[in-house]
């Protein structure tokens, strides 16, 4: 049995490694007074649940799992009046609001961004942590409650998808290239 | 274009390529409001002592007032059924994917379930602007308080009162066990629970309105298989519902406006896109 010390000084450990991590992850789903929200919500329910988080390298993957169904919980206001606008632009995948988070985009991010964006909601979140948060297959399996099999499936669906909505940008648009080099991830 | 390209593609465009950048100064605030609402949607689960106590409660009248509906409707239905012949889909109709776009005029199509190895559809026609893309439908958001909507979607979970917090339940798996469950939800029915034969399939009409005091956060009305595709009602609202065996998978269209707000030429919208309506198996 832990003690409240322990409880105290897991929690802790847990913020402070992934704090930022868990903000991130929704900022790239959400405005960032909602972004905010979550993350805040995420962390009350892992103080609440202290003794059900797995360790690592499963405590982010939970953690994620635990911040979607935050911002799914937002979400789920999105009909009601005044918040459809906020929702508009800023759910999904577009940059936060904030201009100090804004990145600047070339002229071909914007191609591939909204064909992110036109994927399956579904197909979009996976694919996103896939990408964006860099988890597994396995970690992507856990966070979705889904089969490793029904992942692999949608990311080859995703990446099918995707193609053919890229490919014939590319040979439109001399400027939309596929890069040569890995940079930058999370 | 190889998968590892695409990849990369997509990492390019990450908004927030290095989290540790972020400037995190504020610890979580363990405010009461937040934490009764966060325990309310993490943990009022089926199952819990609160909600099973809930169901026992009400279990048997409710029960037995759904069986007399059905029963009744069931006989109704069958001596009223309408062969009308079914409407063919408008053409190169474009899927919405619920990314809350902004939709230009032309022919759409909702995926019910969001599962692409079933191939249940409603296509509909969208005939003015300012429509958006939005989980299992589309949706108008005016000026002030317009709101009109149009959804065609398969349910999983449903709330079995939009009047006061309780936890989800699985939605039954045909029309009439869908049909009874919304009808029962704490909607002031304006238009009866009846049988019909619409969009080209046998089903349920009903039409409630959202009683003062009944919907909001705390009390969601339904889920669905669609990713993130979920309702919470907001009172005044009136909903007009078709629930539909296609097939044998249980469809519910929801068409919703707000009484006396919502203005005429959205309403127009809003019916010609249910009179192009055709729900496919």
């Amino acid at each position: 049995m832990t003690t409240q010390a322990d409880q105290r000084l897991r929690f802790d450990t847990i913020w402070r490694e992934h704090r930022h991590h868990v903000l991130a992850y929704c900022l790239r789903r959400a405005s960032s007074a909602d972004a905010e929200d979550a993350c805040a919500e995420t962390f009350l329910v892992v103080w609440r649940r202290i003794d059900e988080i797995p360790p690592t390298p499963k405590t982010l993957p939970c953690l994620y799992g635990i911040a979607r169904k935050s911002l799914s919980n937002q979400t789920r206001a999105f009909y009601r009046r005044g918040r459809l606008h906020a929702k508009l632009t800023n759910l999904g995948m577009a940059p936060a609001a904030d201009p100090m988070l804004v990145v600047v985009q070339r002229a071909d991010d914007k191609v591939v961004t909204d064909a992110v964006r036109r994927l399956k909601p579904l197909d979009r979140e996976i694919v996103m942590l896939d990408v964006w948060e860099d988890l597994s297959r396995a970690e992507i399996a856990d966070v979705m409650g889904m089969t490793r099999a029904a992942v692999d499936q949608r990311i080859h669906r995703a990446y099918q998808r995707l193609s053919r909505t890229l490919e014939p940008a590319m040979s439109i648009s001399p400027t939309i290239s596929p890069p040569i080099a890995e940079e930058g991830g999370t | 274009m190889t998968h590892d390209q695409i990849r990369e593609m997509v990492r390019r465009v990450n908004p927030i390529p290095d989290p540790s950048m972020l400037e995190i100064v504020d610890v979580p605030v363990l405010t009461t409001p937040l934490e009764r609402r966060t325990e309310k949607q993490i943990d009022d689960k089926p199952g819990t002592e609160v909600q099973a106590d809930r169901n026992r409660r009400r279990g048997p009248l409710v029960g037995i007032a759904a069986a007399a509906v059905i029963l009744i409707a069931g006989l109704v239905f069958f001596l009223t059924r309408d062969d009308t012949p079914v409407a063919e889909p408008a053409p190169n109709a474009t899927e919405l994917t619920g990314g809350f776009q902004p939709l230009a005029p032309g022919a759409y199509y909702a995926d019910t379930d969001g599962n692409e190895e079933t191939t249940t559809r409603g296509t509909f026609v969208i005939e003015g602007d300012g429509w958006t893309d939005v989980p299992s439908g589309a949706l108008k958001e005016g000026v002030g308080e317009d709101l009109v909507a149009l959804l065609v979607v398969e349910v999983d979970e449903v709330w079995s009162s939009i009047c006061e917090p309780t936890a989800p339940v699985a939605a039954g798996t045909t029309a009439a066990d869908l049909a009874n469950q919304i009808a029962t939800n704490g909607l002031t029915v304006r238009e009866g629970l009846a049988p019909v034969n619409a969009f080209g399939h046998n089903g349920y009409h009903l039409v409630g309105e959202v009683p003062a005091g009944c919907g909001g956060e705390s009390k969601p009305a339904w889920t669905g298989p669609v990713f993130d595709s979920n309702r919470w009602y907001d009172s005044p609202e009136m909903v007009e519902y078709w629930f539909l065996d296609v097939e044998g998978t249980a469809v519910m269209i929801e068409a919703s406006w707000l009484p006396g707000s919502s203005p005429e030429e959205d309403l127009t919208e809003l019916q010609a896109m249910l009179d192009t309506l055709v729900i496919t198996p």
